[in-house]
């Protein structure tokens, strides 16, 4: 009773407030004709929670969740028919690389990063925003090279990101 | 008489010095002094301030933290309220405290008291270095250095790691401060420290040095307590009515006292100890309160060893006799000439094809006339062990105390690292030296303790 167990945070309460939060996001986000259901929402921030848990980490209040609907709302990759599906990837993918990049990027830096790279060299592909261009930044960011000098792309490379 | 003592809920001594805060908070809730409502909410004002000191970690800039980050920080904010609570007069008090004040308030109490901890710890830690004392024991010196608790100063970070000691410490204190952890544990520490320092300037360097030495040789790489060393000698010199500023006790002395101490049972034997220092405490004039209370703390350690060694007949392992390494005669060799290569080369050409030991032997004896070229020979002449028992067998003490010296077999993990012939020398040599009478064995050891580190040999 009297531990400080700091992994069981997530009390009904919180988990409505974070509910309530991606709610409100609807908001401004029906200019892009996305909207999220109560239970997308719920299902969203239980993602988030399991996402938390599998990378070790926690999280005090609304979370990130609202910034990553709001960076990632006007993306033309992005519609009401895969909207909630790209969340949830989109929130797994954001807690994994905020360990790989040991910290070092704020949330804003890590989701503009994401943002951009979705939406460029990406071009809306998850696999490949998680396992080329984030992998890659994480890997030189632990190196000390500056993020933004990736390697550019060999023949053969564009090539495999063809079969994407 | 009636009792005046005050009467508290919280029994003092079930609560640790370490983690004050939870054990209080369960002491409390236990003696009802808080209900399970009050934990509750204890516990929330907690995390709330766990997140705000989470935001402040990340500069506001993540919104999620690592658990083992959140983890260390909460372990920082409960170590800091538990200063404060701590410095409250009595366990009561601070679960009433508990009950009236908000975590955050507590937490900026605790805070101002780490500042005052802190700064007090910087200025002993600047007396400890000014009293500390002129010895060769390695950890006492790496410790008491800008290298090693020096560190404490530069790296700590009171604001999400309080409770850490980012500092090396290897050196072993008399009175160990346990259970505490943080800045305070530093400040304990140093104390300490100081005291033991301030005890053993009372005493010239080279009468420790001499005294250490006694107690062993290699004593500059062996984790002691160099003031516990020389308490208790001065307790020994005391027993026996000797001088207690050299710190010089007998052999003798110390067999008369082990038959003069042993009619004593514990009881007994923990007033003559308190006598003695009294006595030591006298003739150092040593005035200081803290010190003597240190010196009065270190005592019960002390006379448990001294009780044990009467029951084991070993007092001499506890009070030492000084020795003077300057006195120690020393035996210095001077190789002989190593043989060229091309002579070298026909003697072991000429073992080789040797058939009869005896022949092998003779001519070893008669062609090495260097120390250097028997090792060779033993290593190259592919002799079988029976052989190497018969070339031991041709040498004097010196000899082999240089042999041994030179290729002592220490296990057979070691041995593996070897070549298979040195492997083999060096094992026969172990079997040897094993079979020689005691008495002989103990001369090749004494030999082999005074043999100068540059380790030539006269082979003749």
């Amino acid at each position: 009773m009297l531990s400080f167990e700091i992994m069981n945070i997530s009390s009904p309460l919180i988990l409505q407030q974070a509910v309530a939060e991606i709610e409100k996001c609807n908001d401004f986000t029906s200019q892009f004709g996305l909207m999220l259901a109560h239970r997308d929402a719920v299902e969203l921030v239980e993602t988030r929670a399991l996402a938390l848990k599998n990378n070790g980490r926690i999280e005090f209040g609304g979370g990130v969740l609202d910034k990553i609907i709001r960076e990632f709302c006007h993306s033309p990759y992005i519609s009401m028919y895969n909207y909630a599906e790209t969340l949830h990837d989109l929130t797994e993918i954001f807690y994994f690389y905020k360990n790989e990049t040991l910290d070092l990027l704020s949330d804003d830096d890590l989701l503009k990063f994401m943002k951009d790279s979705f939406d460029g060299k990406c071009q809306g592909s998850l696999e490949l925003l998680a396992g080329r261009a984030l992998a890659n930044m994480a890997r030189q960011l632990r190196y000390g090279d500056d993020m933004n000098e990736s390697e550019p792309l060999t023949n053969a490379e564009e090539d495999e990101d063809d079969e994407y | 008489m009636t009792n005046i003592e005050k009467h508290y809920i919280i029994d003092p001594n079930s609560l640790s010095s370490e983690s004050y805060f939870a054990s209080l908070l369960q002491e409390a809730y236990i003696c009802g002094l808080l209900s399970a409502l009050d934990i509750e909410k204890i516990q929330m004002q907690c995390l709330a301030f766990l997140a705000y000191k989470s935001e402040r970690y990340n500069g506001g800039e993540s919104s999620s933290i690592r658990v083992e980050v959140a983890e260390n920080i909460m372990k920082s904010n409960l170590y800091t309220i538990g200063l404060y609570l701590k410095s409250l007069p009595d366990a009561d008090c601070a679960a009433n405290e508990l009950k009236t004040a908000t975590i955050s308030e507590m937490y900026q109490k605790g805070r101002g008291i780490i500042n005052v901890k802190f700064q007090a710890a910087q200025h002993v830690y600047k007396l400890t270095q000014k009293n500390k004392m002129d010895t060769l024991n390695y950890t006492y010196n790496a410790t008491l250095n800008d290298d090693g608790i020096g560190i404490f100063f530069k790296t700590y970070n009171p604001n999400f790691e309080a409770h850490e000691i980012p500092a090396a410490i290897d050196y072993q204190l008399c009175n160990s401060a346990t259970d505490l952890a943080g800045v305070e544990f530093i400040q304990k520490y140093l104390e300490s420290l100081y005291f033991e320092n301030e005890f053993c300037a009372n005493f010239a360097a080279a009468d420790i040095h001499h005294l250490l030495f006694g107690y062993d040789e290699g004593y500059q790489d062996l984790l002691i307590n160099i003031f516990e060393q020389v308490l208790t000698a001065a307790l020994g010199c005391s027993l026996a009515q000797r001088n207690v500023m050299k710190l010089a006790i007998s052999a003798d002395e110390i067999q008369s006292l082990q038959k003069e101490l042993s009619s004593y049972d514990d009881h007994a034997l923990s007033i003559m100890v308190a006598k003695a220092t009294e006595k030591v405490l006298d003739e150092l004039n040593i005035v200081s309160l803290p010190l003597q209370r240190y010196i009065e703390q270190s005592l019960p350690k002390i006379t448990t060893s001294i009780a044990q060694a009467l029951k084991t007949n070993n007092l001499d392992k506890v009070f030492i006799s000084p020795v003077n390494p300057g006195l120690i005669s020393k035996i210095e060799f001077s190789s002989g000439v190593k043989m060229d290569d091309a002579n070298y080369r026909k003697l072991i050409n000429e073992l080789l094809i040797c058939r009869y030991s005896a022949d092998k032997l003779s001519l070893i004896n008669e062609s090495v006339k260097s120390f250097d070229d028997l090792e060779d020979v033993l290593f190259d002449a592919q002799l079988n062990e029976g052989e190497i028992t018969m070339v031991f067998s041709m040498l004097e003490n010196v000899e082999l105390a240089a042999l041994l010296r030179r290729h002592p077999f220490k296990s057979n993990i070691q041995a593996v690292d070897l070549s298979e012939a040195e492997q083999a020398v060096r094992l026969s040599l172990k079997k040897y030296i094993n079979h020689l009478p005691t008495d002989r064995q103990e001369q090749i050891f004494k030999i082999m303790t005074c043999l100068t580190a540059e380790k030539q040999a006269v082979f003749q």
